[in-house]
């Protein structure tokens, strides 16, 4: 067993063709990959290659992303963004994915009606319901009604679908200075992914802040200013029960202009932080890995 | 004295927004329909009438109608390998059909596109588990959707009468491992399908989680892979078999035998008062005898 088979990378953080960033996860250890639409929709060979690229690299998809402003809609717009959740639907179906994420609306046009929220979350786990997928809704640190994970589990409890759970985000629960106490409330079969990563200043007082950080300056767990939180954070889910996979959501402009492997190494030295440093973990490291250390 | 009773703790009735009043039909597609008609007719089953326009057949015994759905494009959408016939429909009898549909796909059902012909009938229609449908049928009471698609077979008795008394009595859905809560909240949401208590069993197959249609007509039960199981039994999702309701299960299966139907008997499973269990055919085809 692989140490690092809880942990996985974003297509998003690395530049480059979807095979080279998948051979440079998998050459540092990592057997699961968070997939990104974009990453299937941009293959010179179009989605059937990149699906087969994915099958081919024996790398797990961790889930899919990312659905946006889906809930709270109403008449033509809730109508087109069924339509576009159900293409989502099949893109993750045909990667084998079985986690969608789907972030909270930022829309202005959307209701703040929490129940009208939570039954077009149902209405998007039944459409995810043939296909296998669980849909996690995720709290953006700038949604316009749900903007912290409290709210987003409060929705995912009212609409009480077992395949709709929550997606958590470090950045946007450290953005949002968002109490982890509230941790302590969530149900860890609920929690359905966690992504994680952290950045370098203590202030994002506003939604435009927020949005610039998090599109173009994360950092991996352990390399921001926020890893003691990050740490209190990974320790809370642990101590609930949470099992589930984490994954290195890290949007950042200096590593799109690095190698993959580089990128790819810091990703694992973060992986080993949080399994050694974090959370303890007490099985030894396999030699093959020790050696790279 | 008024003996009009107030509901004074305001109990809901049991919904059925759909109207469901049973199955209307069940369709297998196959590319080998001769084979999967000879089965059907052992079972009791009499061709009836044929498409006016693809290669489909009516068979039909009592109550219950059974299309075989010939027609390449079917077939191949519904993934029969080498001819193996899979049940990919079952229509529901409901109130309004348009209605029906609609609130399916409100709550967020995948609609499937009509290829009716010319003057045949638009039958709306749902995507199910796997590759299979279900069907919405209103107009089961005033005449027979089957005189609009269908051309009766000349001089066949269009209802000939139901061996031992058989009828619909549910149908078994294989899930996904951990699947049995969306699958249960999947009925439950789209259909007012009602959970059956585990203690409560029909039949000599007991295993997974029982529901009940809202009309009470008939049950679907719902079977993950065992737990023990190695990794081997990760088929797709699919309506498996039909269960057919008889008041007599050793009479029936004294009948079907004298058509050749053999039934499963081994040490755990063997007909008996309760049910019984045909002998898979073509690879996948087996029925259920329950008592009723």
């Amino acid at each position: 067993m692989n140490l690092l088979d809880g942990y996985g990378m974003d297509t998003i953080t690395m530049a480059g063709s979807l095979e080279a960033k998948l051979a440079a996860m998998k050459r540092v250890g990592f057997s699961q990959v968070m997939l990104m639409a974009r990453d299937l929709v941009t293959h010179p060979g179009g989605v059937p290659a990149a699906v087969q690229a994915v099958q081919d690299s024996g790398l797990r998809p961790t889930g899919f992303q990312v659905l946006r402003d889906f809930e709270g809609l109403s008449g033509h717009l809730h109508g087109y963004k069924v339509d576009i959740a159900k293409s989502m639907l099949e893109m993750c179906a045909a990667t084998g994915s079985k986690v969608l994420l789907a972030c909270s609306s930022t829309s202005r046009h959307a209701t703040q009606d929490l129940d009208l929220i939570a039954a077009d979350l149902k209405k998007l786990a039944m459409l995810a319901l043939p296909l296998g997928i669980k849909v996690a809704y995720e709290a953006l640190s700038w949604g316009r009604t749900v903007n912290e994970f409290p709210v987003s589990w409060d929705v995912v409890c009212r609409a009480d679908c077992p395949n709709l759970g929550i997606g958590l985000d470090s950045f946007h629960i450290f953005a949002a200075k968002s109490s982890l106490d509230a941790i302590e409330e969530l149900d860890p079969e609920k929690i359905f992914l966690v992504q994680l990563s952290d950045f370098m200043w203590q202030e994002t007082p506003t939604f435009e802040e927020r949005m610039t950080t998090a599109r173009t300056f994360r950092v991996f767990p352990g390399e921001g200013v926020h890893s003691e939180q990050l740490a209190d954070l990974v320790m809370r889910l642990d101590r609930i029960g949470y099992r589930g996979d984490y994954s290195f959501e890290v949007f950042n402009d200096d590593y799109q202009q690095l190698p993959l492997d580089t990128v790819a190494e810091r990703a694992r030295r973060s992986a080993f932080w949080l399994h050694e440093n974090v959370l303890h973990r007490s099985a030894p490291l396999p030699a093959w890995a020790r050696q790279r250390s | 004295m008024n003996l009009r009773q107030v509901n004074r703790e305001d109990v809901p009735e049991m919904p059925n927004r759909l109207g469901i009043a049973g199955i209307e039909f069940i369709e297998f597609a196959t590319s080998r329909p001769q084979a999967l008609g000879q089965v059907l007719e052992n079972m009791g089953f009499r061709p009836v009438a044929r498409h006016r326009s693809r290669e489909v057949t009516l068979y039909r015994q009592g109550d219950m109608n059974l299309v075989v759905n010939a027609n390449p494009d079917d077939a191949r959408v519904s993934g029969t390998i080498d001819g193996q016939p899979a049940i990919s429909a079952v229509a529901f009898r409901v109130q309004d059909a348009l209605k029906a549909h609609t609130r399916c796909l409100e709550l967020g059902a995948w609609g499937v596109p009509s290829h009716a012909q010319a003057m045949e009938l638009h039958i709306p229609a749902i995507h199910g588990p796997g590759r299979s449908r279900f069907y919405f049928v209103d107009r089961w009471q005033e005449f027979s959707i089957y005189d609009i698609d269908f051309k009766p077979i000349p001089t066949v008795d269009q209802h000939p009468p139901a061996l031992s008394g058989m009828n619909y009595f549910g149908v078994v859905q294989y899930i996904g491992a951990g699947r049995s809560a969306d699958w249960l909240t999947y009925y439950e949401h789209m259909f007012d399908f009602v959970s059956i208590p585990d203690e409560e069993r029909f039949g000599i197959l007991p295993k997974g989680k029982l529901m009940k249609s809202p009309c009470g007509s008939f049950l679907w039960q719902l079977i993950e892979p065992d737990p023990w199981m190695e990794s081997g039994d990760d088929g797709p999702e699919c309506l498996q078999r039909i269960g057919f309701g008889v008041s007599d299960v050793g009479e029936a299966v004294k009948a079907l035998k004298t058509h050749g139907v053999e039934f499963v008997e081994s040490t755990q499973l063997h007909p008996e008062d309760r049910g019984a269990l045909t002998r898979s055919v073509l690879g996948s085809v087996a029925f259920e005898l329950v008592h009723k």
